[in-house]
């Protein structure tokens, strides 16, 4: 799959994908989209770079860091933050669950509040994006640990 | 005077946080660590008899709404149990400290043993029922860890399993009990059946007064069932004929274990809870049952111990012995029964315990644990012998021994009951007689390992070290304390306990006198005495006649059957593998499809008709979307190639996404579309590695896949139709709830996005962990692939 034509619709389509993914992610409170949705697209798209170059293509030619080849698949620079990521996305979602109970609310009850920023106007800042950020650590780091591991098979 | 809420507490907690602390202390003390247990044990010693004098229950909620707590219950009988799991404690921790020298494992051990004397302290206290269930459980796992200490042992293995599958299940037949127990209580205490009262205190308490929960049992036809069920649970646990085989293969574990678990503790549960249960089932059932039960272990566990080639095996059947006289004790129903039994509690505990010891110094200075291999040791182990000398004749019930007194309260109520029913009641005291009469002759028997002939072959034997003899001898002088000053043991302990063992109407009164004139009971140790003093000469020949007998009798064996039982299980379990567990990935899918799809279509057969399909008006728009959908679906199966089959497979759920979207739902239209972009690729990424034709198809797994897709789609229809809301396009009750607080309470005008981080974030924070949970799984199963798991 590794073909010229594959490539270079990556190259044009996966930056476009992660920024759709971000903002579905960010406006799920208002319209279509959360945690979740996002997180798919996320993972469609890194699972992109994969089929069309490999699983060292962002360490070596994105960030251009070097990728020691003896070890396994599992102690894998990429395999390794993929699963601190959904450690850390389960433990953001518990925490913002947690968070409640400091406020004498019952676990996992979410608020909101609208704040005025400069340039951006009127914003709201709910508790439940903190929880969607889990969720979407959670989905990105999970799917793509197994992807990852399964790819390089 | 009630007790103090945080005593009870602490001293069932403590053992458990010392676990738990317990590889920190072995970082800074190393072995040492075992005197901090004994130090622990002492401290829970300390906290308990703290308590004596005190009754009553302190509690602490646990579900509210089931009526469970934490209760514990203190009384004499609590306290009497509760004092010996953990005086014993101390002296097992400081002979492990010196025993386990050098030994793997320390941790785990010493955590196992500390959490094993906290389960014991929670079951004496227990008086919530779950509670004791959750308490007895645990002192079973903590048995099979300790017992399985050497676990790379086939032998250790073996008996570390049997112990857990017999206590175990026997344990299940305690929760039957239980729930059946707890629903009667829900009767008579609570709001019926169906609202059952686990607080044993006060079902107890009911025993006194009128609408007993006996009674109710007995009105429900429920009264035996509950009586064997908790029979069988005791029988289990405390080695009861014919559930007994497992405990002297318990003694492969470290001797320190054998002699806290499998004689002074965890054997004692299921007498204990016999004691405790005596008031509520006391009967003629009951007498018939227990007594006969236990005078059954008495004599087999007696006649086997003196065809014992190992000296742990002959304690371990006279442990089983032991445990039947107590057992046969709380059977009787009469007033020296409840006595003899809590005596019996007291004084087998500080014999065995030390015997075992004993057995422990033996077997590491004189390197042999055959009773042929050993002989004339008091030369070299004065201290020992001196020992041994009291708790095997205590044993054996010799007077003025402490071992009599309780033995001499068992012949009583047996003699009692035989006087007061006559006829076939006979019995009970007859054997009796004989089990002691065996009694006498094994524990003679141990004697000798000390006093007869040194054998040839037996080499040089050391001293043991003082650390080692200490614990032993301070048993043996609890003993001694209690032979001399009977009536001040009584006064403490005893008599407390034995009160709460007895039925309305007994009246107790523990006495310990040696007797100046001939009586019935007796004439009964007078028999056992002489006979086995008598036949100890001609030990040999007796064995002979043993041996023949154990011979005869092998096919009935409950090892041979048990063996049988695991056989035939591993078999079928073997033939059922065939059938599922081919390796093969389809085959597991058909059967999680066709289980699933059966048990989802029984439980709709079983909630009545299905629903009339109404309101039938689609738009022209959606029936072309789905027209277009199962086009894809149809032609999937005449694809001829992976990549074909994939795309045509995407074309479907494209379709299905844009149904979403007619049917007004964005949210899950966009997560349809993103799953199956994903999924399209993931078969990119997977494609190189499938074979590049499907291959001849046979005709019989082609009707079974058809015949299992048409019953997936069957039930998804089904589910559809039960599912969804009425026709006509209004919102359900649930629904508008919904809408109206989305942007109130959660701030956002995406119902469903509120719904899934907000109204409903627990679903979400556990589908959450699911994908977790399934990465781990996959990085698990990848990497263990490479290391041989082949068995």
């Amino acid at each position: 799959m590794t073909t010229i034509i594959m490539k270079t619709t990556a190259r044009v389509v996966v930056p476009i994908v992660l920024v759709v993914a971000i903002s579905l992610f960010l406006q799920g409170h208002n319209l279509p989209g959360g945690g979740f949705i996002g997180g798919v697209l996320t993972v469609a798209a890194f699972t992109l770079v994969y089929v069309a170059y490999d699983l060292d293509y962002l360490e070596v030619s994105v960030l251009e860091r070097d990728v020691d080849p003896g070890t396994g698949i599992f102690e894998h620079r990429t395999v390794t933050t993929y699963r601190r990521l959904f450690t850390l996305g389960l433990a953001v979602t518990l925490a913002s669950g947690a968070g409640a109970l400091l406020f004498g609310a019952e676990f996992l009850s979410q608020t909101f509040e609208y704040v005025h920023l400069p340039l951006f106007g009127e914003v709201e800042l709910a508790t439940a994006l903190l929880f969607d950020v889990g969720i979407y650590c959670v989905v990105v780091g999970g799917l793509l640990a197994i992807f990852s591991v399964v790819g390089a098979e | 005077m009630a007790p103090e809420r945080w005593i009870v507490f602490t001293a069932v907690a403590l053992p458990f946080i010392a676990a738990a602390l317990l590889p920190l202390g072995y970082r800074l003390l190393g072995e040492r660590v075992g005197y901090a247990g004994a130090a622990v044990a002492a401290a829970c010693f300390g906290l308990v008899a703290s308590l004596v004098g005190t009754s009553g229950t302190v509690s602490t909620p646990w579900i509210p709404s089931m009526d469970v707590a934490v209760r514990f219950y203190v009384d004499g009988w609590a306290l009497l149990f509760a004092l010996l799991a953990s005086g014993i404690g101390v002296t097992i921790f400081a002979y492990s400290a010196r025993y386990m020298h050098g030994m793997p494992n320390l941790v785990r051990f010493y955590a196992t043993l500390l959490a094993f004397m906290g389960s014991i302290l929670g079951v004496a206290f227990a008086s919530d029922l779950l509670v004791l269930f959750l308490f007895w459980e645990l002192t079973s796992v903590c048995s099979f860890v300790l017992i399985g200490y050497h676990a790379d042992e086939a032998e250790s293995q073996f008996s570390a399993r049997m112990a857990m599958l017999i206590t175990v299940g026997g344990g299940l037949c305690l929760l039957v009990g239980i729930l059946l127990l707890s629903s009667a209580a829900g009767v008579v205490l609570g709001g019926g059946a169906f609202d059952p009262t686990f607080d044993l205190a006060a079902i107890l308490a009911t025993e006194t007064s009128e609408g007993s929960i006996s009674a109710q049992l007995e009105d429900s036809g429920l009264f035996l069932p509950a009586l064997v069920f908790v029979t069988v649970a005791a029988g289990a646990k405390s080695a009861q004929v014919p559930l007994h085989f497992w405990l002297p293969r318990a003694m492969v574990a470290p001797t320190p274990v054998s002699a806290f678990l499998h004689s002074a503790t965890m054997v004692k549960v299921g007498v204990y809870i016999l004691g405790r249960l005596r008031p509520l089932f006391g009967g003629p059932e009951w007498e018939l049952l227990i007594a006969g039960l236990g005078l059954a272990t008495m004599t087999v566990g007696a006649v086997i111990a003196v065809r014992a080639v190992d000296i742990k095996e002959l304690l371990a059947y006279s442990t089983a012995s032991h445990l039947g006289l107590m057992v046969a004790a709380f059977g009787f129903q009469v007033h020296y029964g409840a006595e003899a039994g809590a005596f019996h509690l007291l004084n087998h505990a500080l014999f065995k315990a030390a015997l075992f010891l004993v057995a422990g110094i033996v077997a590491h200075e004189a390197g042999s644990r055959r009773v042929d291999e050993l002989g004339g040791l008091w030369r070299d182990l004065p201290v020992t012998a001196a020992i041994t000398g009291v708790t095997a004749l205590s044993m054996a019930g010799i007077p003025p021994l402490h071992g009599f007194y309780s033995k001499e309260l068992l012949f009583a109520a047996a003699w009692d009951v035989a006087e007061a029913s006559g006829g076939l009641a006979w019995l009970y005291p007859a054997t009796a007689t004989v089990a002691s009469v065996f009694t006498v002759l094994y524990s003679l028997r141990f004697l000798w390992l000390f006093l007869g002939d040194r054998p040839e072959g037996l080499g040089s034997v050391h001293r043991p070290s003082p650390a080692l003899v200490a614990p032993p001898a301070l048993l043996a002088g609890a003993a001694l304390l209690v032979t001399v000053l009977p009536e001040r043991a009584i006064d403490l302990l005893v008599q407390d306990g034995a009160l709460a063992t007895a039925t309305a109407g007994e009246t107790v009164s523990v006495h310990a006198e040696l007797p100046l004139e001939l009586s019935g009971p007796v004439a009964m140790s007078l028999v056992a005495v002489g006979v086995g003093v008598a036949l100890f000469p001609a030990y040999d020949r007796v064995l002979a006649v043993v041996d023949g007998g154990y011979r005869l009798s092998r096919a009935v064996h409950p090892t041979a059957l048990y063996r049988g039982l695991l056989a035939e299980i591993e078999r079928s379990s073997g033939g059922v593998r065939r059938w599922l567990h081919t390796g093969l990935i389809r085959s597991y899918v058909w059967w999680a499809l066709a289980g699933t799809c059966a048990i989802t279509l029984a439980g709709y057969a079983t909630t009545g008709a299905p629903p009339a399909i109404a309101g039938l008006g689609v738009p022209a728009a959606m029936v072309l979307v789905l027209g277009v959908a199962v086009v894809a679906a149809l032609s999937v199966t005449a694809t001829d190639t992976h990549v074909t089959g994939v795309l045509t497979l995407s074309i479907l759920g494209f379709m299905v996404a844009i149904f979403y979207i007619l049917a007004s739902g964005p949210d899950l239209a966009l997560t349809q579309l993103v799953v199956e972009t994903l999924l399209l690729l993931i078969f990119l990424l997977v494609i190189e590695e499938l074979p590049a034709f499907y291959g001849e198809l046979e005709v019989s797994v082609a009707v079974r896949d058809a015949a299992l897709s048409l019953v997936v789609g069957a039930t998804a229809f089904v589910s559809v139709l039960l599912v969804a809301p009425p026709g006509g396009g209004s919102l359900s009750g649930t629904a508008k709830e919904y809408v109206e607080r989305a942007p109130k309470e959660g701030g956002g005008t995406n119902v469903v996005n509120v719904i899934l981080t907000d109204f409903r974030a627990f679903d979400t924070l556990g589908e959450s962990i699911v994908i977790a949970m399934a990465a781990m799984s996959v990085l698990v199963l990848l990497a263990m692939r490479g290391r041989g798991e082949t068995r």
